[in-house]
This record gives structure tokens, C-alpha cells and sequence, in this order.
């Protein structure tokens, strides 16, 4: 659940997804469920030029498994309490498999 | 000879012999054979025979009417009528249909009120299901199609025979055919009855006066007979007044071609099943003040819903004035759609009983729990475990929290109340009895549900005997693992790392694992603290228990923190502030002393030696470490030696000039941080007096000691040339050292960097001025320091 966890943190900010057919969309995360499904609104997609019929999609929801990356704002991840909470994750996942 | 094996003899040749042989071309004529076989059967057909003679029946003299009858006026060619109205004409038969089907139901009471529910829909459906659109499910239902003749602006005419056709025969313009059917269009026809009934006709049925438009010809005697003969059968309960009776009153076939929301007043309200209390459909006063609004228009609005004459036949239509007539079409189109809607809500309306719905209630309630798995009887611990970044980010940054503390078990909580809240709305003794029950097992099941989510064995597979595949469990919280990698046994895992850290205590690997254990230890720490349990009072022996232990948990995890710190081994930066909340001050002593008897080792003053003397740019792994040894551990060194005694001071001081290369030392920033620190918290402890005289005799030494051993070098310190800017730390230890020197030293100090300071002075001239400033300020750090300000240079 660290990802999930994670992301639900970004809810509400801006951040880049790249597809895995190499898509990649700006907008604004709305959500993500535990799939890492994501719900992003105010839709920008890069590359407009070569993806034309996506020109009028204004939001849209993410299947997680197509996504290839999530590029996030930098300054939105505390990254010390990342690394704890990888820790827990790790632990956590070490103890369920005893 | 015959190719297909017939008998190719022509009739003539029959008596001869063959005479010669043609093959197939033998017969000239290929069709004579099937003639010469009819004379032979002597049954050969002849028009005589076959012709029946009906000709013969022809009565020229009797073909007068002809142009009557097919309209075609064939002398003069050019006698086109007008009468393009075929609905009209269709509709006077279909009158005389509806006036059979009417006078039939009367007639057979019986059989007309079962006739239509055979034939509209499967008898095992409840009449209340009945929306008008029944039809429609019958794939080959075609809807009636009829057309209406106001699309010709015709207006209804008086049935009439086809003899006396209209009297224009001469040839008319299309112009003036159009304007001949506007005219006649813009004047209603006056002779058509009242379409709405007066509510007492029923009570006089001698006075039939007039009957609805359609029923011309339906003869009142007819009525009056059935009136006579002892009212309305039984079954046909009187209808509202206000509806003609023919239409409203019976539930007999409706009359093709009425709208079909006719159809469905049809329909006696009291059919409507009551239905639980958790009815799918509209409640079923609204379904029944539904009806009423169609069925029983009130009497003062006998002009109809917002002025629209009540419609109850399709010609009727024809009357209105165009507004109306879109009005009321509109008004049907919404009608329709109302009905579509509640029949598509109320298509499973009394399906399942509300034994049926709590049973499948108490699935999803089963479910529910399941989906929550262990999260279930979770506490916030376990939530926090699980979603550990988001809770404490949350926390920290005050982002939007949605009920991160709200286990899913209080959701399945606040869903049973609601259930037995709505379950205490019966009256009925009797079904609140049941719905208690129901209540009661529910909440059994659920606990049931809830133990055995507790109880559920690890494995996540099913593998049925017989089966081909797995069957794997997974729910929201687990979703179904995709890889299944097989983890070694705990016993296993362990070994090779003990062996390793046998084997080489100082290689990378066991470095990092050495840390990741500090961290570990540190997080049990930070929960222990989490925790804590309040202060005890007095008396109260338990909380008092309870704090002991806490405190005995925390020792022995600091023991553990120490251990696992290895102090003797390099530890992570980062962890120095978050250790050193949690440890005392012997332990904190400990640290930086270690730290100082290393300063040579770390890689922060190791890797920081400039290569050259122009070389003022470390790599960049370098200089991140730097900063991060800036902003992680010397906060929390300098918070540590900002209370430390003189003679921890002076004792490291010692350290620094007895182990390490004081001046390889200098001439790194975190070496020169260290220095500073130290010196600088020997000049507060000299201002505050605390210091004895001996402590006093003992630091100057040192003092003078390291000043010997820096002066040679201290031209040296400063990083790289004098434009790379970032030199303040430089002024600050050269400001501290100044400050802690005798007057002599104080010279030497100012001989040793003049340079220096005059170059500096030099550059910030050329340098905008607020950088100009920051630059002096930083010089003048340490010239104040001695007494002098870089005023005084000029």
C-alpha cells in the first residue's frame, strides 16, 4: 500500500503521467485508488501534434496498469519520511510473509 | 436410338419402323413429343375446357360507376379530386370498428375483460406493471401508425358516400388547391359533438345526447339497454365523472388508435400491489395521485390541464388549434416518457420479498467485511501501518484528510443502524418482530464475518481438487499478487548476513545494513514515544506500572539503538539528528568525539582537500555531502556542544591537535565548522566566567598549541580564488579564532590573511552592491573581531 499511500498525497497537484504507448499527460491527480488507477482533470497532453484525438479530452481516468511513469512535483515528496515509510513497507511486508 | 432413354418415335413414325438413325437431332421437332403424349392421353388441355367462363358474366352496361369507384375519371383525363384525405376516410371504418368492439364488450361483459389481458402481455404479470409500453417488448409488435389528417389540414368531415364526390372538376392549380385546404383549415368544423361529456349523462342515460366524437352512428338505444338491463356489470366500476364512460370506465379492449396513455387509465388503481416498505418504485401514493391526475381530471377544469380539452380520441386532435395541439402533444410526449421512467424503475417491483432483500443485504455486508480483510477490526495502528506516508504527511503538511481514522468496520456499523432504523418504521407487530430477527442475525453474521476475516488462514490460493487453475482470493486491501516469489526461511535469511559481517565489518553492504538497522531501531523508538503512555498520577498504581514498563521498552530499545549503532563504525549522516534525540548525554559525548578523533577519515573532510590550489570546485558528490553534513549533523553537534562543559571542550580540542592533521583539517569547511564551533563555545563560557582558571590555563594552551600548528597555513583555508564567493565560514572561524587570541597572535593573524582581506575589499568594489556589502560584512566579521573594521582600510 505505499504507493497508494503515497500518491494520495499528491491528490490535488499537478504531475505528468507517461503512458506505456508513450502518452504523456499533464494534469491535475483528482485520485487514485488502490490499483494506482488515476483520475486526472484539466488535461493537457504533451505532444499534442501527434496525438490530435485527444485534443478535446479535458479528463480523464487512468487504468493503473497502463501507466509507465508519474512524474511528480519534486517538492511534494518529503523524502525522509519516505524512506521511513519504506521502511515500514519493507518490515511489514517482511513480517506477512513469516 | 434415344440419348435420355425416351421413346423418340413420333406419333406418326409409330406404326413404321425406325427408318434411320439422327441421333439426338433425330426429332426435328424437340416439343412435339409432350403434344403427340396429351393426344395420346387424349386429355390435352383446351382453353375451352379450362375457361370458367366468368367473361361471359360481364355486364357492360353496369360499368357507369367505374370512375366512382376507382376515382379516375378516365373521358376527360383531367378530373382530379381533392380528396387526399385517406385517414379520414380510414377512420370512419375505424370508428365502425371501435363502435363493434364497444357494443361486443358490452355485450360479452366475460370475455371482453379477459380478452385484453391475453393479449397484451403474459398473464402471470401484475397489472400494475402496465406503463403502455408492454407493447413494445413484443419484438414484432408494430406500433399503430395512423396517420393523422391534420397533417393535410383537412379537417374532419361528416362521414359521406363516395357517390357525391367534391363538385370541382375543372383543373386547379397547386396554388390554389393550398389555399383552398388553408381556408378550410382555419375553420373548424362546427358540427362535431362536445368532446367532453356532461359528468350527469351517466346518471340520465335516457338523455344520451350526444356521445364522443367517433360514436356517431353508435345508437342510443343501445346504451339506454345496457343502462335498463341493470347498469354496468359489476366489474366495470362507474368512472370518474368527467371521462366518458365508453373509454375510462371499462377495462375492456381499448380502441385502436387512442394514445397510449389511455391504455394505461385502463388500469384500476386498486391492482397496485402494496409492496414493502423498501419499494423499488415511486411510493405508491404518488404512483396512485399519478393515475388520478390522468384518470379524473377535476370538474372545474373541464377544458383540461392548463386549458387543453381532454383528449380522448385521436380526432379530437384534429379540433384543436395548432397551439393546443402542440401543447397537448407535448404534454403526451412528457406523459409517455413519465411512464416509460416508472416502468423501467417498477420492472422489478415486488420480485423479491424483504426475506429475499435482507438476504442478499447481509451478502454484501459479508462481503464488505471480507473486502476489508484484516483492516476490518483494525486499530489506527494498523492503519497507520498500512498507510503510514499519507497518515503522518497528512499530518504534517494538513492535507485534506478523508476519515483516515475511520475503520472500515464503523462503515459496516453505521450501515447496520441504518438498515434497523428503517426496519423500526413497521407497525405491524408481527413484521417488526421479523425485522428484529432479521436485525439480530444480521449482526450475527456479520460478527461471524468478522471472525472468520480474523481467522482467515494466510494462504490466498484455493486450489481445488479437480480444477484446472487457482482460485486466489484478493480483495481491495490485497489485491491479487502477481508475482509469487518464494522467500527464503527466516533461518536462511539471516546467516549469509552474519557471515558477511564477520567477514569485513567496514565493506559498503554491511555499512548500509548497519544503518538500515539504527533506522529500524530508531522507528520502534519513535513508536515507543508514540505511545507513551501519560504521566502517571499518584496512587494510580497501574498507570504507574505501565510507565515503568514504557520506560523499561525504551531503555532496552536504547541499548539496542547504541549497539546497533556501532559507534566505533561510520554511521549515516542523516540519522544523527533523530539519534540524538534519543540518547544521553554520555552517548552524545561519545558521538562527537568520535566524529572529532575521525575528522581526518569522514569523507566529508577526507574527499574535501582541494587537489590544487586553483581548484576550487569539489565534485559534486562531495559538496552534497558537505551540505547535507552542514544541515543534518553539525545542528545538532553544535546544540550538544552549546551545553557542554569546558572540559569536554577543551578534552576535544585536545583530540582535534593530537589526531588529526589540524591543518588538512582546516582546510575544509565541516573541519573548520568544527573548529569554530569549539572555539566559539569556549569564548561564551570565558564571557559567562564560568570557566575555572585552571580549565581557563589549560584551554589557552591548547589554544596556542593549534594556533601554532594553523598560522603557517592559514592563507591556505580559504576555498579556491577570491571571486568563488563562498569563503563566510572561513571569516567566521578566522572572527573566532581572532577573538580567543592574545593581542601577539591577533597580529600575526592579520599579517597571515592580509592579503586576503585587502583583496577581498578590492573585489567588492566591483561587485554590485548588495553583494559588495555581504562580502565586507563577511571580512568585517572577523575584523571586528580583533578590533578593526574595513572601514578602516579605506
Amino acid at each position: 500500500m505505499l504507493f497508494f499511500s503515497f500518491f494520495k498525497t499528491l491528490t490535488n497537484q499537478t504531475v505528468t503521467i507517461e503512458l506505456k504507448n508513450d502518452i504523456r499527460i499533464r494534469g491535475i491527480l483528482k485520485s487514485v485508488d488502490q490499483y494506482l488507477n488515476i483520475k486526472l482533470d484539466d488535461v493537457e497532453v504533451l505532444e499534442l501534434v501527434k496525438y490530435p484525438h485527444l485534443s478535446a479530452v479535458k479528463n480523464m481516468f487512468i487504468r493503473g496498469s497502463v501507466v509507465r511513469y508519474v512524474i511528480l512535483p519534486r517538492s511534494e515528496v518529503d523524502v525522509g519520511l519516505l524512506e521511513d515509510a519504506t521502511r515500514r513497507e519493507a518490515a511489514n511486508q517482511a513480517g506477512k510473509a513469516r | 436410338m434415344s440419348f435420355f432413354g425416351f421413346n423418340t418415335t413420333l406419333p406418326r413414325d409409330r406404326d413404321h419402323p425406325p427408318s434411320g438413325s439422327r441421333g439426338f437431332f433425330e426429332n426435328p421437332d424437340p416439343f412435339a413429343e409432350v403434344a403427340a403424349q396429351a393426344l395420346d392421353d387424349d386429355d390435352a388441355i383446351d382453353f375451352e375446357d379450362t375457361y370458367d367462363g366468368l367473361g361471359d358474366q360481364l355486364d357492360d352496361d353496369q360499368d357507369a360507376f367505374n370512375d366512382d369507384t376507382f376515382g379516375g375519371g378516365g373521358a376527360d383525363g383531367g378530373k382530379v379530386g381533392r380528396d387526399f384525405d385517406f385517414f379520414g376516410k380510414t377512420a370512419q371504418v375505424s370508428d365502425a370498428i371501435g363502435e363493434e368492439q364497444v357494443r361486443f364488450a358490452l355485450q360479452n361483459p366475460q370475455t371482453a375483460r379477459v380478452a385484453p389481458q391475453v393479449s397484451n402481455q403474459p398473464a402471470a404479470e401484475p397489472p400494475a406493471k402496465r406503463s403502455g409500453y408492454e407493447k413494445y417488448s413484443d419484438p414484432d409488435f408494430i406500433p399503430d401508425l395512423q396517420a393523422k389528417s391534420s397533417v393535410w389540414g383537412i379537417p374532419q368531415k361528416k362521414p359521406e358516400p363516395s357517390i357525391s364526390l367534391p363538385q370541382s372538376r375543372k383543373m386547379m392549380s397547386l396554388e390554389e388547391v393550398e389555399a383552398q385546404m388553408r381556408n378550410q383549415g382555419v375553420h373548424p368544423s362546427h358540427s362535431m359533438p362536445p368532446q367532453i361529456q356532461d359528468s350527469s349523462y351517466l346518471r340520465h342515460p335516457q338523455d344520451l345526447p350526444t356521445l364522443p366524437d367517433g360514436f356517431p352512428n353508435l345508437p342510443p338505444e343501445l346504451l339506454r339497454a345496457q343502462f335498463e338491463r341493470g347498469g354496468l356489470p359489476p366489474h366495470m366500476a362507474p368512472p370518474p365523472p368527467g371521462i366518458p364512460e365508453l373509454y375510462a370506465g371499462g377495462p375492456g379492449p381499448a380502441p385502436p388508435g387512442l394514445p397510449l396513455h389511455m391504455i394505461q387509465n385502463n388500469v384500476p388503481p386498486q391492482n397496485i400491489p402494496l409492496s414493502g416498505p423498501r419499494h423499488a418504485g415511486p411510493p405508491p401514493g404518488q404512483r396512485n395521485q399519478h393515475q388520478q391526475q390522468q384518470m379524473v381530471p377535476p370538474p372545474s377544469s373541464r377544458a383540461g390541464n392548463n386549458g387543453l380539452p381532454i383528449i380522448t380520441n385521436p380526432q379530437q386532435i384534429m379540433q384543436l388549434t395548432e397551439d393546443q395541439r402542440s401543447a397537448y402533444l407535448v404534454e403526451d410526449a412528457k406523459r409517455a416518457k413519465r411512464n416509460h421512467k416508472i416502468f423501467l424503475l417498477s420492472r422489478g417491483n415486488g420480485l423479491m420479498t424483504p426475506q429475499d432483500k435482507n438476504f442478499i443485504t447481509r451478502i454484501q455486508l459479508q462481503q464488505l467485511v471480507a473486502a476489508a480483510g484484516n483492516v476490518a477490526d483494525s486499530d489506527p495502528e494498523a492503519v497507520l501501518a498500512e498507510d503510514f506516508y499519507y497518515q503522518v504527511y497528512s499530518q504534517i503538511r494538513g492535507a485534506p484528510r478523508q476519515h483516515p481514522h475511520q475503520p472500515l468496520g464503523h462503515f459496516a456499523q453505521t450501515y447496520l443502524l441504518q438498515t434497523g432504523a428503517r426496519f423500526g418504521g413497521h407497525g405491524n407487530r408481527r413484521a417488526f418482530q421479523n425485522a428484529d430477527n432479521h436485525m439480530q442475525r444480521m449482526q450475527q453474521q456479520v460478527q461471524r464475518a468478522v471472525e472468520a476475516a480474523k481467522a482467515k488462514p494466510k494462504n490466498k490460493q484455493l486450489i481445488i481438487e479437480g480444477s484446472l487453475g487457482k482460485i486466489s482470493f484478493s480483495n481491495a486491501k490485497a489485491p491479487k499478487p502477481m508475482l509469487n516469489l518464494k522467500r527464503p526461511d527466516s533461518s536462511e535469511g539471516t546467516r549469509p548476513k552474519k557471515i558477511q559481517s564477520d567477514l569485513s565489518i567496514s565493506d559498503r553492504k554491511s555499512i548500509l545494513t548497519n544503518i538500515e538497522h539504527v533506522y529500524s531501531t530508531l522507528m520502534s523508538m519513535e513508536d515507543m514515544e508514540r505511545t507513551m503512555p501519560p504521566p502517571p498520577e499518584d496512587g494510580d498504581a497501574d498507570a504507574i506500572q505501565e510507565h515503568l514498563e514504557w520506560r523499561q521498552k525504551v531503555h532496552s530499545l536504547n541499548q539496542q539503538l547504541w549497539k546497533a549503532l556501532k559507534v566505533m563504525e561510520p554511521i549515516g549522516k542523516k540519522a544523527i539528528p533523530r539519534i540524538f534525540r534519543h540518547i544521553d548525554q554520555e552517548q552524545r559525548v561519545t558521538i562527537l568525539t568520535m566524529i572529532v578523533v575521525n575528522l581526518d577519515s569522514l569523507d566529508v573532510v577526507r574527499l574535501a582537500q582541494p587537489s590544487g590550489p586553483n581548484d576550487a570546485q569539489l565534485p559534486v558528490a562531495v559538496r552534497e555531502a558537505i551540505d547535507l553534513f552542514s544541515l543534518a549533523v553539525m545542528p545538532s553537534l553544535l546544540g550538544y556542544v552549546n551545553e557542554a562543559p569546558f572540559n569536554i571542550i577543551i578534552g576535544l580540542l585536545g583530540l582535534v591537535i593530537a589526531q588529526t592533521q589540524v591543518v588538512s583539517v582546516a582546510r575544509t569547511k565541516t573541519g573548520l565548522g568544527i573548529l569554530t564551533m569549539l572555539l566559539s563555545r569556549a569564548e561564551i563560557v570565558k564571557e559567562a566566567g564560568q570557566a575555572s582558571e585552571r580549565d581557563w590555563q589549560q584551554w589557552v594552551e591548547k589554544f596556542n598549541d593549534l594556533f601554532d600548528m594553523l598560522e603557517p597555513g592559514l592563507a591556505d583555508i580559504f576555498p579556491g580564488s577570491i571571486n568563488s564567493g563562498d569563503d563566510m565560514y572561513v571569516w567566521q572561524f578566522l572572527a573566532a579564532v581572532g577573538i580567543g587570541a592574545s593581542p601577539e597572535q591577533q597580529q600575526r593573524l592579520v599579517i597571515a590573511v592580509k592579503d586576503r582581506v585587502m583583496e577581498t575589499v578590492g573585489y567588492s568594489k566591483t561587485l554590485p552592491a548588495d553583494m559588495a556589502s555581504q562580502r565586507l560584512g563577511n571580512v568585517n566579521l572577523f575584523m571586528r573581531a580583533i578590533g578593526l573594521d574595513v572601514e578602516l582600510l579605506g
